[in-house]
């Protein structure tokens, strides 16, 4: 089993760029592989808590929350740019990671496979 | 090199995939770019199918867009998140997403 980076900078909701990174995460993870997902740009905030679910919104929060919960998943947010939308530390939903984008390039060097999803 | 191109697009993305040169060379159609295997203007299906890859879409972009396999051009296989997992391990070295 060989392990995925996914690197996602699309907009939480107004892109369906993020659903795909979250639901191809799933999918590997099933498989039994290891998953990495860096989430930057406007794509930090799908690690922030407290996100409540619309009718018609996509809502990856709690799929999220289930697999890292579970392990087989580690989401780790961009600090920088969860500081600069104003999203604090003590937003960052439970699990989740911040940190600076050179963690990115580790996972990036130490991965089997690389997904980078561009921003919108 | 064998090359996983995801295309998320309709009607953007080809001057890039004309750029791209690899030994194998998978499109994968996620996202708007499901309009590619699925949508023919005036009776023509996308110019994206005539290049020279194996096609791929996937099937739940293609259903929230209203359309079934029944839909799909021929050249295109339709396929799962799981299968699109498999693509990217056993398949093709390398993926980008446009």
């Amino acid at each position: 089993m060989g392990k995925l980076t996914i690197g996602c900078f699309s907009s939480l909701v107004g892109s369906l760029s993020l659903d795909f990174a979250v639901k191809l995460s799933e999918a590997a993870i099933q498989k039994g592989h290891k998953v990495d997902l860096w989430v930057s740009g406007n794509a930090v905030m799908v690690s922030k808590k407290g996100q409540k679910a619309f009718k018609d919104y996509s809502f990856v929060a709690k799929k999220i929350q289930e697999l890292v919960t579970a392990g087989n998943l580690q989401v780790t947010a961009c600090e920088a740019c969860a500081e600069a939308r104003g999203y604090h530390k003590e937003d960052t939903m439970e699990g989740v990671k911040r940190f600076s984008m050179d963690w990115y390039l580790a996972s990036s060097f130490s991965a089997d496979r690389l997904l980078h999803i561009g921003g919108d | 090199m064998k090359l996983g191109v995801f295309l998320s697009e309709y009607r953007a993305g080809a001057d890039v995939l004309d750029r791209l040169t690899a030994d194998k060379l998978g499109i994968i159609l996620v996202g708007n770019g499901v309009y590619n295997a699925a949508v023919k203007e005036n009776g023509k299906a996308s110019s994206v199918l005539e290049k020279k890859a194996s096609f791929y879409v996937l099937a739940e972009d293609l259903e929230s867009r209203g359309f079934t396999a029944a839909n799909v051009d021929s050249r295109v296989k339709v396929v799962t998140y799981g299968d699109v997992v498999d693509l990217i391990f056993n398949d093709y070295e390398k993926t980008i997403w446009i």
